[in-house]
């Protein structure tokens, strides 16, 4: 089998004969830029083949690079097959770099029940006058305590073995733990002394691409420690198809160890910066994705993908954290969220949750923005949820000098409507790399304003100016010369881009319309409007509104609840009462097929306009196309 | 009998005026106007609006003409003068389209030979002309420039405007007071952004006529209908923005595999009738100018027109 060697780091890996460059790249522990998952679309895991014998179709994929570059062996490594030993030389641009991953929260308020209690106890021994047996004696301890009457807390086998000996060792000062759990109260620990301080729970986002997690103290609520790291099933798909086919083939079992790990990785750098014994975490809460939550649990997610498109488990799911590998309290409590649907799982629930939407007698709409788009509408009496494919573009994917939100993207951009000279602004302002999403969206409704692209996002090349010009493929604007930029190029954006993030952005607003029209209400009935997910934290909400990414209403009615996945997930995890709504969340909200809605697709051309063809709708932008169309004469 | 619809829309098509007579200073026998419709096509006693015209259509460069065309027409087909005088005057036609298919060639470069055919055309037929320009965005303007000119103060009906390439049609519409034809492929949401663009860059509604392009009868035809209907719907229900009156172009019916494949004796009659039938389901969805290829449809198409649009019931095909 042949050996890939990868420069600059010199690390080596043996990869199958035609086995193709990505796979040699996962073998030697380095993690690549694959927005599509190595299906050759989207141009962004380039490597340079310096020396031996590696097949690349570059009547397929030379449109990634220019004549120079495929001259100097440029390759895209997921479709580069090697066929003896290579060298290949892999640019810093094709490595997952640090990307922004939200952790920040609303900071929501929230009232303090949590479903673990430790009891510190000091029992009398046992004596010929009071012979009462060791659990007895313990559970009349808890009760005295104020805990759930003996005769409600169940005790499991493994925890009763335990009970002699730490009672005796301890000079019978012990520490019960008892958590709530369906069915009612279990005795879940039993330790020497008095532990009662040591009591922490963990708030899980398990993403398709990146796990957040939370440490709170159970005795007060506090968050005691926060981090994130990659999904680390990232190296067997990028996207949640190619997770599911995975598992199709017998990789179920690598998926779900890889979703423990992922987790375990986060827990253990959170407990560590807050110098938490990972021993010390009794309960553990999930929300997820449906898929993901149930390659976590072991489930076979195989027959989600396809038609009728049904998962195995809606409810909400309980077991013991340590059966699915993660490494906390043995008798931990694993809670993970209830799902709607396929495609509406525990994350949706739990950004529901944090929305506070269905508590409340207003009607809300609630967006979560990715390459999968979710819609939720409604309030505390109906919801109706939806959710489909916006397509890559809004994340970088399928655009030229898209990127995610690395640093060096354009995040935020203004142009000059008189000069069209773009100011931009890059995250930890280096020198542009590329353009990230809300950089994308920002573009997109300056070009408008200043006229030179129309509704359809066509760029009007009858305009004089060096930035409007015709690229290799279609007519093209430029962002950033490439003496400001960081990779040499001039940084642009071209129709095709523009065409694309015009049909992304369509499908979302589509969908929002199509739940609007279902429930029967105009947009002058949303009383709000939540954006939670990376993506809507860092996006010009006015901006959005300009291209009809989402309906025209008021600004100050639209807010970002940032993860609202952690969110929910930790008001789940130290409130017990809101806990319990959510399989009510789950089961109100109504889940509306976009595919099976013949309006929609009626509703998506129409979306596919800037910012939608009936401007009525629009009445704002409207106004200020005008005058910007008078103003440019 | 009459037909009374139990709506109650308030909605009126709009109308566009084609062709200028010497009292508008031009040089057409009769001038047209299209639209006016408030409801939908054949109803009422006497219907709204006008009735469907029919345009005969020719071409400045016959090698990609249908064939049953070119072996019906003979030698008149290398003369688009002497052929649009014949339409007017042997086939009966009320509008002649010029398709401008020299264009299509590759490296096309004659502007002086497209003038010269235009203005030759107009000279020799003296009614309404519909112009189908070229359709490559690097010759565009300069062809559209021509056409405008060639046909200055006669009020054509310029072809083609699309979602990608407007721009250059529309100036020479605007530039030369000519009407546009909008195309859009088979969607009434994007007919409606096209004449939206169209607006945007200045092109008032009474210029603007929509073609929500027609397939032909067994390939497509029944979404262009439904496409139609809706438009017309749409109109009355009063969407200002599809409010324009429509034309249909059939333009693959006499390439159909039903027409290549029959019998030659029978194909004449076999391509007359599959172009017949196409054009006269448009005009029934709502068009308010149907184009035929082949010279035999004409009289057919208007005089089945003629009865349907006076409540008798039309002879025989």
């Amino acid at each position: 089998m042949p050996t890939v060697t990868f420069l600059p780091s010199f690390r080596k890996a043996v990869v199958d004969r035609e086995g193709t460059l990505m796979e040699a790249a996962l073998n030697a522990g380095i993690n690549l830029n694959v927005v599509c998952g190595g299906q050759g679309k989207c141009g962004k895991c380039v490597m340079f083949v310096k020396s031996g014998v590696a097949e690349f179709d570059r009547d397929q994929f030379g449109r990634f690079f220019s004549p120079e570059e495929l001259e100097s062996g440029a390759c895209l490594a997921c479709q580069t097959r090697v066929i003896d030993d290579a060298s290949v030389f892999v640019p810093e641009s094709s490595h997952i770099q640090e990307q922004k991953i939200l952790i920040e929260t609303l900071g929501l308020e929230t009232e303090f029940h949590p479903s673990v209690w430790k009891y510190p106890l000091v029992l009398n021994p046992p004596s010929l006058d009071d012979p009462s047996p060791d659990l007895t004696r313990l559970l009349w301890g808890i009760e005295k305590k104020g805990g759930p009457r003996e005769g409600k807390i169940y005790a499991p086998l493994e925890v009763i073995r335990s009970i002699p000996r730490v009672l005796r060792d301890s000079g019978w000062k012990i520490t019960a733990t008892v958590a709530l759990v369906p069915g009612g109260y279990r005795l879940i620990d039993v330790e020497k002394g008095d532990t009662s301080s040591r009591l922490y729970g963990v708030a899980v986002d398990l993403g398709t691409t990146t796990v957040v997690v939370f440490i709170r103290s159970l005795v007060d609520g506090r968050v005691v420690g926060v981090a994130s790291n990659y999904n680390k099933q990232i190296s067997c798909g990028e996207d949640i198809l190619s997770r599911v086919n995975y598992a199709r083939k017998g990789g179920l079992a690598k998926l779900q160890s890889l979703a423990a790990e992922s987790i375990n990785t986060a827990i253990t750098r959170a407990a560590n910066q807050a110098g938490v014994d990972r021993e010390d975490i009794h309960e553990v809460v999930i929300a997820g994705n449906t898929i993901m939550t149930h390659i976590l649990m072991g489930i076979d997610p195989a027959y989600m993908i396809e038609e009728p498109y049904v998962p195995v488990v809606r409810r909400y799911l309980t077991a013991a954290a340590s059966r699915v590998g993660l490494e906390v309290k043995e008798n931990a409590g694993l809670f993970i969220f209830p799902a709607v649907s396929d495609f509406i799982g525990g994350d949706i629930v739990a950004d529901v949750l944090a929305s506070g939407m269905s508590e409340s007698s207003e009607v809300s709409l609630l967006i979560d923005i990715g390459t999968n788009f979710e819609v939720v509408l409604g309030n505390r009496d109906w919801m109706f949820s939806c959710a489909g494919a916006a397509g890559p573009a809004l994340e970088g994917g399928e655009v030229l000098f898209g990127m995610r939100a690395n640093p060096g993207a354009i995040e935020q951009i203004t142009l000059d409507l008189e000069t069209l000279t773009p100011a931009y602004r890059t995250i930890n302002h280096e020198k542009p790399r590329g353009i990230c999403g809300s950089g994308l969206i920002d573009l997109l409704a300056e070009l408008l304003r200043a006229c030179v692209i129309d509704r359809t996002g066509r760029i009007n090349t009858v305009i004089a100016h060096p930035r409007i010009r015709l690229g290799p493929h279609f007519p093209e604007f430029v962002v950033a010369w490439k003496e400001e930029t960081g990779i040499g190029k001039d940084i642009v954006i071209t129709e095709n881009d523009i065409k694309n993030l015009i049909m992304s952005k369509a499908s979302i607003l589509a969908a929002c319309i199509t739940l609007m029209n279902e429930a029967g209400i105009s947009r002058n009935g949303i009383d709000r409007i939540y954006f939670t997910g990376a993506f809507g934290n860092y996006l010009s909400k006015e901006n959005a509104i300009i291209i009809g990414l989402i309906p025209e209403v008021p600004l100050e009615r639209i807010r970002t609840i940032g993860n609202g996945a952690i969110e929910g997930a930790n008001i789940a995890l130290v409130n017990r009462k809101k806990r319990k709504q959510l399989d009510e969340i789950a089961r109100t909200m109504a889940y509306i097929e976009l595919n099976a809605t013949p309006s929609f697709m009626d509703e998506y051309t129409r979306g596919c306009f800037l910012p939608h063809t009936d401007l009525s709708l629009f009445p704002v932008v409207e106004k200020m196309l005008d005058e910007c169309r008078i103003h440019r004469g | 009998m009459t037909i009374r619809t139990l709506t109650d829309w308030t909605g009126v098509v709009g109308t566009v005026m084609l062709g200028a007579t010497a009292a508008d200073g031009g040089t057409r026998s009769v001038s047209y106007t299209l639209g006016g419709e408030s409801d939908l096509p054949f109803l009422g006693d006497p219907p709204s609006g006008h009735i469907p015209l029919v345009a005969f259509e020719l071409c400045d460069d016959p090698a990609i003409w249908p064939a049953v065309v070119r072996e019906y027409a003979g030698d008149l087909s290398n003369d688009p003068g002497k052929w649009a005088k014949a339409a007017e005057a042997d086939y009966g036609a009320d509008l002649v389209r010029l398709s401008l298919t020299s264009t299509r060639r590759k490296d096309f470069s004659g502007y002086a030979a497209l003038k010269t055919t235009i203005q030759e055309v107009l000279r020799k037929c003296r009614l309404p002309l519909i112009v189908e320009g070229s359709n490559d965005p690097s010759i565009d303007s300069e062809v559209f420039a021509v056409c405008g000119e060639a046909g200055e103060g006669e009020r054509l009906l310029l072809g083609t405007a699309e979602a990608g390439r407007y721009r250059s049609v529309a100036a020479a519409a605007m530039a030369y007071h000519h009407a546009v034809v909008a195309q859009s492929p088979i969607d009434i949401n994007l007919a409606k952004q096209l004449n939206i663009l169209l607006h945007e860059i200045g092109v008032p509604s009474d210029r603007i006529v929509i073609d929500p392009y027609t397939g032909a009868l067994g390939y497509g035809f029944e979404y262009s209908y439904s496409v139609m209907e809706r438009i017309r719907y749409s109109a009355l229900k009063g969407d200002t923005d599809l409010a324009m009156p429509m034309i249909s172009a059939p333009t693959d019916s006499l390439t159909v595999k039903e027409v290549r494949d029959a019998a030659p004796a029978a194909r004449q009659d076999i391509a007359v009738k599959w172009e017949y039938y196409t054009a006269l389901s448009s005009a029934i969805a709502g068009a308010a100018i149907v184009c035929v290829r082949h010279p035999r449809t004409v009289p057919l198409l208007k005089d089945t027109l003629a009865a349907l649009w006076s409540g008798q019931t039309p002879g025989k095909v």
